[in-house]
């Protein structure tokens, strides 16, 4: 070899290694990595076209990243993303333009056992109102074992009325309590739900926001 | 030496140098025969010899101390590198909490475990990781806190309880079954909240 290319070999080296100390620092942080390629590439492309398609991508990522901190097997997450991108379309195409969030709520709503014609009552709404509360509400009863028809009943109707998030939260608080007392889910929200107060429909003629 | 002489000298060592070298035509053709019989050496393409034969030298210091110098700018461009979501990944710990964006809200999470050795608040807003916010026992009781900034929304989470145990929150909203076998609670972060 001659003198010169024997100079120049550790600066050969340290640009090869300069080279592969991007990569390396990112492959070590990122968590998709652990997931298999052909799992990960299932992922990305989903995270894409939901991106692409104006849904909150976010949350596909943050459930693939959950599905990799309890070490689900990447088949598995790759289903439960595909469902959730599923979901995040329905609620999309039910309740029109409204906000990310809205968006990521309505489809745990979904996801809870709600049917999408449930969801179409909170299409439109007055101008500033949001949803997020009656979403959140609405799903958490369903996952704690009250009938999805009947919770989906009693919060369309709190909200046809106008409850706020302040109803809808105290609504939740008395229901959870009776059940942790040992009430029957239904019976739990039936009980409370006549307790409730409702707004004065005063703002009914406010325009829609969808 | 003057140089006058030296273009003698020069001259002389010049012609001597040109002059032809009588040889034996036999030996000649012996000689050719012998490099016909040798195989063609294999020719680099253009983009190798640039690459493998440069046109200038360094010193083995010089060269050394560049490298390093490389490699420093590559560990620390690979540091702030950014995944194909945009988010920055290497972050330092808590730096959300170093630069809290004017709409986020700070957010108290507080959990009851007596018998835990170590606590983490996971969720959506750390990407689900149990070693970016670790929560703070308090003196002598069983609960654990802690106060991180969140932007405005709808946020799932969960608490690790040593390295392991996922709970959900029972003083929170459930979110619906994850797919995963594990529950998680929700907190809706309203402006100024």
């Amino acid at each position: 070899m001659k003198r010169s290319s024997l100079r120049s070999l550790p600066l050969r080296a340290g640009a090869l290694l300069c080279l592969a100390a991007v990569p390396a620092v990112a492959q070590e942080t990122d968590p998709f990595n652990k997931l298999d390629p052909n799992n990960r590439f299932s992922i990305e492309l989903m995270i894409d076209s939901a991106r692409n398609a104006g849904l909150p991508s976010d949350a596909l990522r943050s459930l693939a990243l959950e599905g990799i901190a309890l070490k689900i097997d990447g088949k598995r997450i790759v289903d439960r993303v595909r469902r959730e991108f599923t979901l995040l379309r329905t609620a999309r195409t039910t309740l029109g333009p409204v906000s990310d969030e809205e968006v990521k709520a309505a489809a745990a709503v979904l996801n809870s056992g709600a049917k999408p014609a449930q969801l179409a009552a909170f299409k439109t709404r007055e101008q500033g109102r949001s949803d997020l509360q009656a979403f959140t509400i609405w799903a958490d009863l369903i996952t704690r074992g009250v009938p999805s028809e009947e919770a989906s009943s009693a919060i369309s109707k709190l909200w046809e009325d106008g409850a706020d998030d302040a109803i809808f939260y105290g609504l939740w608080k008395s229901v959870q309590t009776d059940i942790s007392q040992g009430l029957n889910p239904g019976a739990a929200l039936q009980n409370r739900i006549r307790e409730t107060p409702v707004r004065t429909p005063q703002s009914k003629g406010a325009p829609p926001e969808g | 030496m003057i140089d006058s002489e030296q273009h003698t000298y020069i001259d002389m060592i010049a012609r001597e140098a040109r002059r032809p070298v009588a040889t034996d035509r036999a030996a000649r053709e012996r000689i050719m025969t012998l490099v016909r019989s040798e195989p063609a050496p294999h020719r680099r393409s253009s983009v190798w010899a640039a690459i493998f034969q440069p046109r200038f030298s360094l010193s083995p210091a010089v060269s050394t101390l560049l490298a390093a110098g490389l490699v420093g700018i590559g560990v620390i461009a690979g540091a702030f590198a950014m995944n194909r979501d945009g988010h920055q990944v290497g972050q330092p710990r808590f730096a959300a909490a170093q630069r809290l964006p004017v709409s986020d809200t700070v957010v108290k999470f507080v959990f009851v475990a007596p018998q835990a050795e170590h606590v983490s608040l996971v969720g959506d807003f750390n990407g689900w990781d149990a070693s970016k916010t670790p929560m703070v026992r308090s003196e002598h009781s069983g609960l654990w806190t802690v106060t991180l900034p969140l932007p405005e929304g709808r946020h799932l989470y969960a608490f690790v309880v040593d390295g392991n145990s996922w709970s959900a929150d029972p003083n929170a909203p459930f979110a619906p079954d994850d797919g995963f076998g594990h529950a998680n609670s929700v907190r809706i972060v309203n402006r100024g909240s």
